[in-house]
């Protein structure tokens, strides 16, 4: 309060200067800004007295007016031109041409709350601008920057078009709920990636280093990703259309027998057909694309407004979906120039069909032989009890084209996210004062429905026609307020930023399951149709729960003369979902850079940055309530007669219950060479996650559930990471960069245990599931050693009854199927990831070359592990696989060395070759591109699976017809039998603007 | 000029901090779950509490926990590896073969199983020992501490030397005991509670523990004091199974069958059981265990079984041979079953033959399976090797135990009726303890009394009237009581108690060498000495 009262004082002070400025002789210069490209006028510059806090801004035509005291300076300024400074003398109208500032647009990173030149920039943040995006058919954000990132790994295991991209920064750091970075769009942190069309963006900045990310706190400890949006400029109105048509086949799927291979085999049923399942399953995928966006503005208003239309349908039978997004972007200058408010709103509605993974998966190992129809019909017209398809009454198998058929699995999300900000320039006040206020919300609906019918083996049958409906809402509110105060003194350029933020979100949602219909017209819609309500028997659920996040922040950025770099960052910040003991937390970062080429001429050097960082972020625990001491049903009591709810224990009370700390350093260097030919970016890191949060097994007493999460464990991550950059011809008609980027991850676990629980430093997971390896487990973390182990026995030969021979490895004489005889049969995580590009343009046409890859890790090929043999449950049930390692005299299903395959592959991601077509002078359309695009023409492995592609986390699948288990983030390496096949694209697309 | 831009700054801050003080309560709100502090609070919510003691039960009736452990270590049931199917890491085979390694999962399912059950009494007398005394109130804590005895007679019996933890804040790793104080524990715990428990048999202890249940637990507990203790208690068990029968509240049903019905929660037999149900109480899956996937259209299930579990032949032959079994002489010498000859299926069971007319056969699923519309079920899949091929027939026979089992070999468990059109959840309950075994328990201790006694074989006598067998002669033989509670008690958990205590547990049988006496007692799960290292490891175990 005493602060207050001084200020208090101060008030008449501040209002008398400002007073006397105003008294000081004045007089009116005009004039106009144009571009020096087009001699064009350019509205929107900032217009200042030099010294002074009077200014204006250039109107639509560039014209301007302001009042200057007698011997002044104009400065001009506008994003993408460069500053000019002009004396005004005695003039009285004052022209000005600005040129275009190129490497100023590029050169701008984002970084959490503001931006910073490339040059500042003191952490590992790595920027991608849209021009250097993927192309072709992008309907996911992450796609755009999938290889684009040194350390940066997108992956999406086959080609579902609903499937999901999993987005892994510098390895995982948690193996709690947040292994992916988070996102933040136009500043709203924790914004869905699917409020944004990949074709809205302007750039994505990513996060790379601990010092980096510090500013967003508990939520930084897996990396950040900031998106910002295309907007409009003032100007001209601009309209751009892009669309594209494309087709999908499939690519890759295992190999195995074709139905005369099959039937020489001993034991084979042979029913006398021949059908290729595969076929039966797929089609042609087709997908277009439509995008249109109408930008433009004046000095004072600036908008962007699109809609982009996407309609897709996958290479599996009823897969696909339809998406409208749209989005308006507007901003308004207000009170003299001094505020501006900004308004973002999208939204976005996808209606999906997700179709069956298992319809593929049992086409593999349907066998072929087999006829899809009974034979009573040839469609699915006919009666019968599966409706006319043929199916077989065993273990684990389904007519894969029934599957896909006879049953739906869909969905409709929609996506809405507000965001009102309003900014405000205190130069009046306090020079290079600026305070930001902004609110956003975000809400996400999911509507999903399932029906299988009646005639459906999988699923449905035994129900007699079974349906289900769930919806899921999730909201945010986020409100964040700042201070930016910027400041030059003595050669030192201060950013100063000062800020809170709070947040709230609320999940909620119901769904209900049930079966036994009278017939299956209703499908999923009609859910009071179902019996199984009536008789007990249909499944209800709903809940709600919500969470919280409080933060102050504050960062400072010094700059001394371009030479030397310094920032300091701290985020205080504080979950509801952390222990009542543990509310708050402080993430603190340093990091400072030198421009040495400033300092010292080295040959051949353009320019050298070496950096260095140091920071701390957090992760919250996946869920809320998990601190607290909770009670749940737990089954019934047959109590007087009747069943009553019982309730016991869910959870332990954890007040201590905190946030995983990641600590982080990170030494880098950004470098200029041969005339600034060659451009890269070097970084080391390595980072510790402590206090990992772990399900540990507790003694009961003195607690009342046996398990607790607690924060135990640590897992250290470290890598080098290049990007390159190399122009190699640069000419009017030809010109050709290269360029290329590499990471590499090691992950060890270096603790599972603390003194007071030293049980559990090794466990074995990922289960290999029916039939009969349920237990098998595949995957073994031990504490001390890497990451990523796939551990099992090793195939030495074959026993005479066929079994495969495995090697006693304890040397006591036979193997034993046991820990002893186990060993080290692979890692899921890759050594190295890459992407090398290249862009290539003479006169009108440009091309581009995309590869990516990765070295180092191994997959578990379960397909194989199950199906290559010749085991007489395999070949009476199943098709047998046939893949190089095919080997008939293995008799026996027993997952071991011989099917973890070494997966390094190199990929021709994307492949592109555009013509712009000339128009001539005078012509109202602006640009015309036209472009053929191929995504995954052909992959470079030695891995006989489905995609090489690398596992971060285990997706378990169901067996006989269950659902899919849940996502093992311990358990990378495994290729499970449920895999999308993965698909080649080819995009035909068009870009106009006028 | 500096210094009025630093006040100004921290003033905005302050300004923000002010406002923000409201907006940092970070205490959690709960919608859809339950905080300890909100519960506890009505007698309904006691009563949900006291159910958790109960429904701990519910884990009986699937699979790889105590009902497996005990079942599949004894010579009644075996689940063949089928080719890829069921070799799950070998330990169903372990258990079988008695080559029990310590971390065996189903071993170490069941001990956290027994003292989870352990534990949430010891949780609700904590809880329960709170509130002001009342009669309902010790009411309660009796019957909270004779379920936990039955837990630790139990873990008595599979693991003999545990801890035994009665004190809930006692925060401490517990010390193993031995096996002779775990019994005296179980037995004072009864001893004490018995005369507190409800002497009602009627909705109000249907599905609890009252006073003939935990009278029923003890006179197990003495039926086995020797395999305990080293020191029998043959009067002691004689005389609470006489206690039951002078209740006159228990008697035998007259079907045998219905005990294990689908309504079975009228059989004057039952003496304690946990009801299941298939839209309350789920979990109780042994159509799913024990069929074969083609059975689905048998009993039209919602759900497709999955072929696990059969009966070992010699054993089902017991039933169906009038005379004893010669293949394994030790185990199997004295399972005479005279009576009525007629059809029944034997061996291959390609063809009906002659056996004895055993009403228990019901225990049995076996011979040639109909779907429910008249049809002949099959097995698409059939061994190449399997005498009757694609149509499905449950024979008696099985082949081997590993590596390829016949899909079709073995009689299935038919004990509990299968519900047409039932789910995997079956409604029937599941029978823990059961007066039948308490006339078996009274004529077995008073034969070790006197070998000569009368109303021993009279007792046996009755059970073997009810099923429809003729009666034994005199005399009464160990291996008669033992093999006529082998047929009467059929997966109900005492064949490995009874191989035991008649010495017979380590002898030879079906795919099974004469085995290590170290096997009488399970290992104590590698898992559960890694969070507590004063666990003192079962001897003969590697530690």
């Amino acid at each position: 309060m005493k602060n207050l009262l001084k200020v208090g004082r101060l008030l008449p002070v501040i209002l008398l200067c400002i007073g006397v400025t105003a008294f000081a002789q004045e007089r009116k210069v005009t004039g106009k800004v144009t571009s020096s490209e087009d001699k064009a006028g350019v509205p929107g510059v900032n217009v200042i007295e030099k010294g002074k806090t009077n200014g204006t801004a250039t109107d639509l035509d560039g014209n301007y007016s302001i009042m200057v005291s007698g011997d002044a300076t104009l400065v001009f300024s506008a994003v993408g031109y460069s500053t000019k400074e002009v004396a005004v003398g005695s003039q009285s109208v004052v022209d000005v041409s600005l040129a275009a500032d190129v490497t100023q647009l590029s050169e701008i990173v984002v970084t959490g709350y503001g931006t910073q030149e490339k040059k500042e920039i003191t952490s590992a943040v790595a920027s991608v601008k849209s021009e250097d995006f993927n192309r072709g058919t992008v309907n996911d954000p992450a796609q755009l920057l999938q290889g684009k990132v040194a350390g940066l790994s997108i992956t999406r295991p086959g080609g579902d078009p609903n499937g999901g991209f999993n987005i892994r920064l510098r390895g995982i750091s948690t193996f709690g709920a947040n292994t992916e970075p988070l996102i933040v769009i136009d500043g709203v942190i924790g914004a869905s990636l699917s409020t944004v069309d990949p074709n809205d963006i302007a750039s994505m900045d990513v996060l790379k280093d601990g010092s980096a990310a510090a500013i967003y706190g508990t939520r930084g400890g897996s990396g950040v990703i900031l998106i910002t949006t295309k907007s409009g400029k003032a100007g001209r109105v601009n309209v751009d259309y892009n669309a594209s048509l494309a087709v999908e086949s499939v690519a890759n799927s295992i190999d195995f027998m074709s139905a005369s291979e099959y039937a020489k085999v001993p034991g084979a049923k042979n029913f006398g057909n021949n059908t290729d399942w595969l076929d039966v399953v797929t089609s042609p995928g087709r997908s277009h694309v439509h995008n249109i966006a109408v930008s433009g503005g004046t000095a004072k208003t600036t908008y962007r407004a699109s809609v982009n239309l996407r309609d897709a349908t996958g290479v599996a039978i009823n897969s696909g979906f339809q998406q409208l997004n749209t989005r308006l972007n507007l901003t308004q200058k207000a009170l003299n120039n001094r505020a501006t408010f900004s308004v973002n709103l999208t939204t976005t509605t996808k209606d999906a069909e997700y179709g069956f993974k298992e319809s593929l998966r049992y086409a593999i190992v349907a066998n072929p032989t087999m006829p899809v129809w009974d034979g009573t019909t040839t469609s699915a017209t006919a009666g019968g009890r599966f409706a006319g398809y043929a199916e077989r009454d065993i273990f684990d198998f389904f007519n894969p084209l029934s599957i896909a058929k006879q049953n739906k699995n869909e969905g409709k999300d929609i996506r809405v996210l507000a965001n009102i900000r309003g900014d405000y320039d205190f130069d009046d006040f306090v020079k290079g004062l600026r305070l930001s206020v902004s609110y956003s919300q975000q809400d996400e609906s999911d509507l999903r429905g399932q029906y299988y019918a009646k005639t459906s083996k999988f699923r449905g049958f035994g129900r007699n026609g079974l349906a289900g409906r769930q919806t899921n809402q999730r909201n945010n509110k986020l409100f964040e307020t700042t201070l930016n105060y910027v400041k030059d003194f003595e050669g030192v350029n201060m950013t100063l930023l000062g800020g809170y933020s709070y947040q709230e979100f609320f999940n909620e949602g119901f769904g209900a399951e049930g079966g036994n219909f009278l017939t299956d017209a209703f499908t999923y819609n009609n859910l009071g149709a179902a019996l199984d309500f009536k008789n007990g028997l249909g499944s209800v659920y709903s809940y709600a729960n919500s969470n919280k996040l409080v933060a102050f922040f504050g960062r400072a950025n010094l700059n001394f003369k371009n030479n030397f770099f310094v920032s300091a960052s701290a985020r205080y910040e504080g979950s509801s979902r952390f222990g009542a003991n543990e509310k708050f937390g402080l993430f603190p970062a340093l990091s400072a850079g030198v421009n040495l080429s400033n300092l010292v001429t080295i040959p051949a050097v353009n320019s050298l940055k070496i950096r260095g960082s140091y920071g701390l972020t957090g992760t919250q625990p996946g869920d809320s309530y998990i601190s607290l001491q909770r009670f749940g049903p737990a089954g019934s009591f047959f109590y007087n007669g009747s069943f009553v709810n019982s309730y016991a224990p869910v959870s332990n009370a954890n007040p201590n219950l905190k946030w995983e700390t990641k600590a982080e350093y990170n030494f880098g260097a950004d470098f200029a060479l041969f005339d600034s030919r060659l451009t890269g970016t070097l970084d080391y890191y390595n980072r510790t996650t402590r206090d990992l949060y772990l399900l540990k097994n507790v003694p009961v007493p003195p607690n009342l559930a046996s398990q607790t999460l607690l924060n135990i464990g640590e897992l250290n991550n470290s890598g080098l990471e290049l990007s390159l950059n190399y122009n190699v011809i640069s000419n009017s008609n030809f010109s050709w960069t290269t360029g290329g980027n590499f990471g590499t991850i090691n992950m060890k676990v270096n603790k599972l245990t603390s003194e007071e629980l030293p049980d559990g430093d090794t466990f074995y997971l990922a289960g290999m599931g029916a039939p009969g390896q349920n237990a098998f487990t595949l995957v073994r973390v031990k504490e001390g050693t890497e990451f990523g182990q796939l551990w099992g026995p090793i195939q030495e030969g074959v026993n005479a009854n066929g079994t495969p021979k495995f090697k006693d490895l304890d040397g006591n004489g036979s193997y034993c199927d046991c820990d002893a005889d186990k060993t080290v049969i692979g890692n899921g995580l890759p050594t190295l990831t890459f992407g090398f590009n290249n862009n290539l343009k003479f006169g009108n046409w440009d091309a581009n070359f995309f590869f990516r890859g990765a070295l180092g890790h191994e997959i578990l090929n379960s397909y194989r592990g199950f199906y290559e043999n010749t085991e007489g449950t395999t070949v009476d049930n199943y098709n047998v696989v046939n893949t190089k390692y095919y080997n008939p005299a293995i008799k026996k299903a027993a997952v071991n060395n011989t099917h973890v395959e070494k997966a390094d592959f190199l990929r021709l991601d994307n492949a592109t070759i555009g013509y712009n077509v000339q128009l001539g002078e005078g012509s109202m359309i602006n640009k015309l591109r036209l472009y053929l695009s191929g995504q995954n023409l052909f992959t470079v492995t030695g891995y006989t699976g489905i995609d090489p592609e690398v596992r971060w986390a285990d997706q378990i699948d169901g067996d006989g017809g269950g659902g899919p288990g849940g996502v093992d983030p311990f358990s990378p390496g495994i290729e499970r039998r449920s895999t999308y096949f993965t698909t080649r694209v080819l995009t035909l697309g068009l870009n106009l603007s006028f | 000029m500096k210094k009025s831009i630093v006040n100004k700054v921290m003033a905005l801050a302050l300004g923000l901090m002010f406002f923000a003080q409201s907006c940092t309560n970070l205490d959690e709100e709960l919608y859809s779950d339950l905080a300890a502090e909100n519960f506890f609070k009505s007698e309904a919510e006691y009563i949900a509490a006291l159910g958790a003691a109960y429904s701990s039960f519910g884990g009986m009736g699937n699979h790889f926990g105590l009902w497996t452990m005990n079942e599949l270590a004894s010579d009644e049931l075996v689940i063949t590896t089928k080719g890829g199917d069921w070799y799950d890491g070998g330990v169903l085979i372990q258990l079988h073969e008695h080559n029990i390694t310590i971390d065996n999962p189903i071993v170490g399912n069941t001990w956290n199983f027994l003292y989870g059950g352990v534990n949430t009494c010891n949780r609700l007398l904590y809880q329960f020992q709170q509130l002001p005394a009342s009669d309902g109130r010790d009411a309660t804590i009796a019957e909270l501490r004779a379920i936990r005895a039955l837990w630790y007679y139990w873990l008595l019996d599979s693991f003999g030397n545990v801890p035994v933890v009665t004190d809930f804040t006692d925060t401490e790793a517990p010390a193993s005991k031995t096996r002779a104080e775990v019994y005296a524990f179980v037995e004072k715990e009864l001893n004490e509670t018995i005369p507190l428990l409800s002497t009602a048999k009627d909705g109000t202890t249907y599905g609890r523990i009252n006073k003939w249940a935990a009278l029923a637990v003890r006179c197990k507990l003495y039926l086995n004091a020797g395999v305990y203790t080293g020191t029998p208690q043959w009067q002691k068990a004689a005389d609470d199974a006489q206690a039951i029968i002078n209740s006159g509240k228990y008697s035998l049903e007259s079907s045998y069958k219905s005990n294990f019905a689908v309504n079975n929660s009228g059989s004057n037999e039952n003496i304690f059981v946990y009801p299941y149900d298939k839209v309350f109480a789920g979990g109780f899956n042994w159509p799913m265990m024990t069929l074969h996937y083609a059975s689905q259209g048998v009993y039209n299930f919602t759900a497709q079984p999955w072929n696990g579990y059969s009966a070992v032949e010699e054993f089902y032959n017991t039933y169906v041979n009038a005379t004893a079994d010669t293949q394994f002489p030790e185990v199997y010498g004295g399972s005479d079953n005279p009576g009525t000859q007629g059809n029944v299926w034997k061996g291959t069971a390609i063809a009906p033959a002659q056996g004895t007319q055993d009403s228990r056969i019901s225990n049995f699923v076996v011979g040639p399976q109909f779907n429910a519309d008249g049809t002949r079920a099959s097995d698409p899949g059939a061994d190449s090797d399997d005498p009757d091929g694609a149509p499905l027939t449950f024979t008696p026979k099985i082949n081997t135990i590993y590596p390829n089992g016949w899909r079709q070999g073995g009689a299935r468990i038919g004990k509990y009726e299968y519900e047409l059109g039932g789910t995997p959840n079956m409604s029937n309950d599941f029978v823990i303890l059961r007066y039948a075994d308490i006339l078996l328990a009274r004529a077995e201790a008073l034969w070790q009394l006197n070998n000569g006694n009368a109303e021993s074989l009279s007792l046996v006598n009755q059970i073997r009237s009810r099923a429809g067998v003729t009666p034994f002669a005199a005399p009464l033989t160990p291996e008669k009581l033992f093999a006529e509670r082998g047929r009467e008690m059929f997966a109900e958990m005492t064949r490995r108690q009874d191989l035991i205590r008649f010495g017979k547990f380590n002898k030879e049988w079906w795919a099974k060498n004469a085995s290590d006496p170290k096997y009488k007692l399970f290992p104590i799960p590698k898992g559960a000495r890694d969070v507590n290292p004063k666990l003192v490891q079962n001897p003969g175990y590697p530690n």
